[in-house]
């Protein structure tokens, strides 16, 4: 049998020595502060809430109060896990072994705006839309633009490696953070960018491209204290286009075709499944509603300079019309764009099998798939949810979008969701396993379809997380655990996240 | 834990005497939680960026979405009533949570299960003190020299010392006209405005006199009862609104003029709880009958004030009861005025800091609120912030100073404009 090295519980030592690094006012053991960081959006099991439950909770304001917590912590091996907005969709922030809980929202300064090399440096801790209010008297924006833009901020984006809505003409996160500073989890402070140190160059060759390394990692290899991010003028023009098909598979191949336009401001082609046009008209009052005969829907979107867009949108318009899509209409189109933020929020009830209506979590899957697989993969994971619904009666299927990918093009593969509500309220062990099983079935058929499991909220989970080294089956998982030992030497940064306890155990051990 | 609270409320308002805090607690889950579980298993914290204490601590537990979790963490045996309800004073119960809230947005209404944000931190407040915790000394001074003076301490924040009730119409005195007690028409002018502002009710009643519009004040005007509901003592609200409402009932009132936002949402909101409507009068917002007067040509602007403003939205109008249009409407009619907006949507996220009892438990972060809020307006490049509520102007003021920004009210300006200060 193998054995595992966890970390030690929290001591009265442990809260002294934070105390006395931080101040005592950055150090809270009460239980409002505590259960106030125990979940994420994602579902949880709430029959078990104390089991998640941190031990206490520190709110450092810099880099250098940052490297001394994980100073302590590694001194009395007790982990570590980092939390931004905490509206994360995988559990990356959420403490699976207690231990101190790292929240880096007070660090929410804007450090420097560069307009000449088109930079801006900041804390990790601040939110998107509240960087572009004030970025917008200088006529530019971060373009960084995903369904949580209200209250998501930068740190929880760069740890989990985030997909912008507008990605497909700006870059996803990944593709927006020049430089880092990263305290590594002895506590040494690093400065990182693309293939070299210099905290504004965007591509250099000089050393490992370690910047990217600390992107995606949920918090396992470091904490972000600081980011330099890229700035572009803000568009002279938006466009939002929505059309409507008679069939699924007509929408589908519209996609394919709009996506490979070759149009350089497309910034979005989402598709809509029929689950999801019934849906949105059983449920959804906000949604404008739409002729009967509309099965399927497709959304794009142009961004740039005023004489681009306006070519484009012609552009688009014919194909969307040559492969079968009737528009919807402005109203439709620009008001369903305008409230995308919000719209993500809707299902805040689902219904019972027998139509009543109930307070439901909701699990957003975001599998990265191949154009190619699109159709197999819809069939598949609605067959796999309604079964567990038939079975299980607490559960609700509220349909699938399928999301360009990829940054500054549309094609490749999509983020593929599918949106299942959790009646929370009635959760118990066995039907909290039947949720984790259900889960299990739908990652088994991303990865039969050369999927990964996760596009952007990460694969922290039970359900989503045994299934890494079965994804990175040739070799990748073993460079993943390497990595993880060196740089953690005492698995105190969220321990057992992404599956990498097993970096930890003296002898293989297979899921 | 202090000493029991010492808070009596007469004996018609019923005791405040303690229960069992088991007892207080099941009854307090009993009844929110649903609506905790609407948040909770959502957990989008859309509301969190416009909640003004949020913006100023950054701590999580200082927000709408903390405060649902705990009454769940409590159903789920994770945590009691007494660990949590401490956290319950950061809050100004200004309602932007509730409006950014997507069941809000959205499907709240439809469903019928809307984010009570509000409500929800307010019989926390109540249920901690039922329960005897102790937790705000401050407040239990607050109410009890309210309990005393009939009428908020308004002129000593710092020692909270009663106000001398016989000089509630004092304000009145050195106006050109008299004006009778009782009638149809009362005008309601609250503690702040009476004992503090009191330049706000005169020139409130210079519009009314000049309009031709008759009006009396009451025989004994007690506080609204608003503030010790918030503070968390319902039953010394409804003894404070009890007095009120005998009183309008003894003055044959039918209309009653109120100049201050947290004055009405007392009396629209918290009066139809305790009263059938019809023993109660109407309420008209001062602010919106000036529009009406305006619109009507019984008032005119003669006098140009030459000044660029911006205006403040009192949160009890735009965010709890949807209120914004008549204030935009009279800066924009007065002659001279520059008026700078910034739109009511955007201010979901603005506050003074005042309001909800939070400047009087904790004055230093409320400060930081006016401080932001003062800020946001200079960076508009405006000569003066125009605010609409009396208790947003002393804090806004005081921080005005600090940073070179004039704030002004709005009826004063109304006043002033009609010429009548000359």
């Amino acid at each position: 049998m193998a054995t595992l090295t966890l970390p030690n519980p929290v001591t009265d030592k442990v809260i002294a020595e934070l105390e006395a690094a931080l101040g005592k006012d950055k150090v809270r053991t009460d239980l409002g502060a505590r259960i106030a960081r125990t979940r994420v959006p994602a579902p949880f099991p709430v029959h078990r809430f104390a089991e998640y439950m941190p031990d206490v909770v520190v709110l450092p304001e810099t880099a250098e109060e940052v490297s001394a917590i994980l100073r302590i912590a590694n001194q009395y091996r007790v982990p570590v896990v980092p939390r931004a907005g905490g509206t994360g969709l995988a559990d990356g922030a959420v403490p699976l072994h207690k231990g101190i809980l790292l929240d880096i929202k007070k660090m929410n300064k804007i450090i420097e705006l560069d307009l000449i090399n088109r930079t801006v440096t900041v804390q990790p801790g601040l939110n998107m839309l509240k960087l572009n209010e004030f970025l917008a008297p200088y006529g530019v924006f971060y373009p960084d633009d995903p369904a949580s833009y209200p209250v998501s901020i930068i740190g929880g984006r760069i740890g989990t490696s985030g997909w912008s809505l507008i990605g497909s003409r700006y870059g996803h996160t990944r593709d927006l953070v020049i430089s880092l500073q990263v305290v590594l989890p002895t506590g040494e402070i690093v400065r990182l960018s693309d293939g070299g140190g210099a905290p504004k160059v965007r591509k250099a060759s000089t050393g490992y491209n370690l910047k990217q390394l600390f992107i995606g990692t949920q918090g396992t290899l470091g904490v972000v204290t600081e980011a330099t991010l890229e700035l572009f003028p803000k568009p002279e023009a938006e466009l939002a286009a929505f059309f409507g098909y008679e069939s699924f598979d007509e929408a589908y191949r519209s996609t394919g075709a709009l996506s490979t336009s070759g149009l350089g401001t497309l910034a979005a082609v989402i598709l809509f499944d029929e689950r999801k046009v019934e849906y949105l008209r059983r449920d959804d009052e906000a949604y404008i509603p739409l002729p009967e005969r509309i099965k399927a829907v497709v959304a794009t979107a142009l961004y740039g300079v005023e004489e681009e867009v306006r070519a484009a949108a012609n552009r688009l318009f014919r194909i969307a019309k040559e492969t079968g899509g009737e528009y919807l209409g402005d109203e439709l189109s620009a008001g369903d764009w305008a409230s995308r933020h919000d719209r993500y929020a809707t299902p805040l009830h689902g219904r019972l099998p027998d139509g009543t209506v109930v307070p439901m979590s909701w699990h957003c899957e975001d599998a990265a798939i191949i154009y190619s697989e699109l159709p197999a993969i819809k069939q598949k994971w609605h067959e796999i949810t309604d079964r567990y619904i038939r079975q299980y009666g607490i559960f609700d299927n509220w349909g699938m979008f399928f999301y360009s990918n990829n940054p500054y093009k549309g094609w490749g593969d999509y983020l593929v969701e599918i949106d299942i509500g959790i009646w929370e309220q009635a959760l118990n062990e066995e039907t909290w396993q039947a949720w984790v099983n259900l889960k299990r079935e739908i990652t088994r058929a991303t990865l039969e379809h050369q999927g990964s499991i996760s596009a952007c909220h990460g694969a922290c989970r039970e359900g989503d997380a045994e299934f890494i080294p079965v994804e990175m089956h040739e070799g990748g998982f073993e460079l993943m655990k390497k990595i993880k030992r060196l740089l953690d030497p005492n698995n105190i940064l969220n321990p057992s996240k992404n599956y990498l306890h097993l970096a930890y155990v003296d002898e293989e051990g297979a899921p | 834990m202090s000493d029991e609270a010492r808070v009596t409320a007469p004996e018609t308002a019923g005791g405040n005497g303690h229960r069992p805090v088991r007892e207080v607690e099941q009854e307090f889950v009993r009844g929110h939680l649903l609506q905790a579980y609407g948040c909770f298993s959502s957990g989008h914290k859309f509301c969190r960026e416009v909640c003004p204490v949020y913006q100023v601590t950054r701590n999580e537990q200082h927000t709408p979405t903390a405060f649902h979790a705990n009454v769940v963490a409590i159903e789920k045996g994770a945590a009691h009533l007494e660990d949590v309800a401490e956290n319950y004073s950061y809050c100004t119960l200004c309602g932007g949570c509730e409006l950014r809230c997507p069941n809000t947005l959205f499907v709240g209404d439809f469903y019928r299960n809307r984010t009570r944000t509000v409500k929800l931190v307010q019989d926390m407040r109540a249920a901690a003190n039922q329960a005897g915790l102790g937790l705000w000394p401050r407040w239990q001074r607050w109410v009890e020299a309210t309990m005393v003076g009939k009428n908020e301490p308004v002129l000593d924040y710092e020692n909270i010392q009663p106000v001398d009730p016989n000089r509630v119409a004092d304000w009145a005195k050195d106006l050109p006209f008299e004006i009778p007690r009782g009638g149809e028409n009362i005008l309601f002018v609250d503690c702040e405005a009476a004992y503090y502002r009191t330049s706000l009710p005169k020139a409130v009643a210079k519009i009314l006199h000049a309009a031709g519009v008759p009006f009396g004040l009451m025989y004994e005007q007690w506080c609204c009862g608003g503030p010790s509901l918030e503070m968390g003592y319902p039953d010394h609200a409804r003894y404070l609104a009890e007095h009120n409402v005998a009183d309008w009932k003894k003055a044959g009132a039918k209309r009653v003029f109120v100049l201050d936002p947290h004055d009405y949402i007392s009396f629209v909101d918290m009066y139809p709880q305790f009263f059938p409507e019809e023993e109660l009068p109407e309420f008209v917002f001062m602010i919106d009958f000036v529009a009406e007067l305006l619109d009507q040509g019984k008032i005119r602007f003669v006098k140009p004030i030459e000044k660029t403003v911006t205006y403040h939205d009192p949160c009890r109008m735009n965010k709890r009861l949807g209120k914004w249009e008549a204030p935009r409407k009279i800066l924009r009619a007065i002659p001279g005025l520059t008026f700078i907006d910034v739109d009511h949507v955007t201010q979901w996220a603005y506050c003074s800091g005042a309001g909800g009892g939070f400047a009087v438990e904790h004055p230093d972060l409320a400060k930081k609120i006016a401080d932001l809020r003062i800020a946001r307006a200079k960076e508009l490049n405006v000569e003066a912030l125009v605010s609409a509520c009396p208790w947003s102007e002393r804090p806004l003021t005081s921080s005005g100073r600090e940073q070179q920004l004039e704030v002004l009210d709005l009826l004063e300006l109304v006043a002033e404009a009609m010429g009548l200060n000359d």
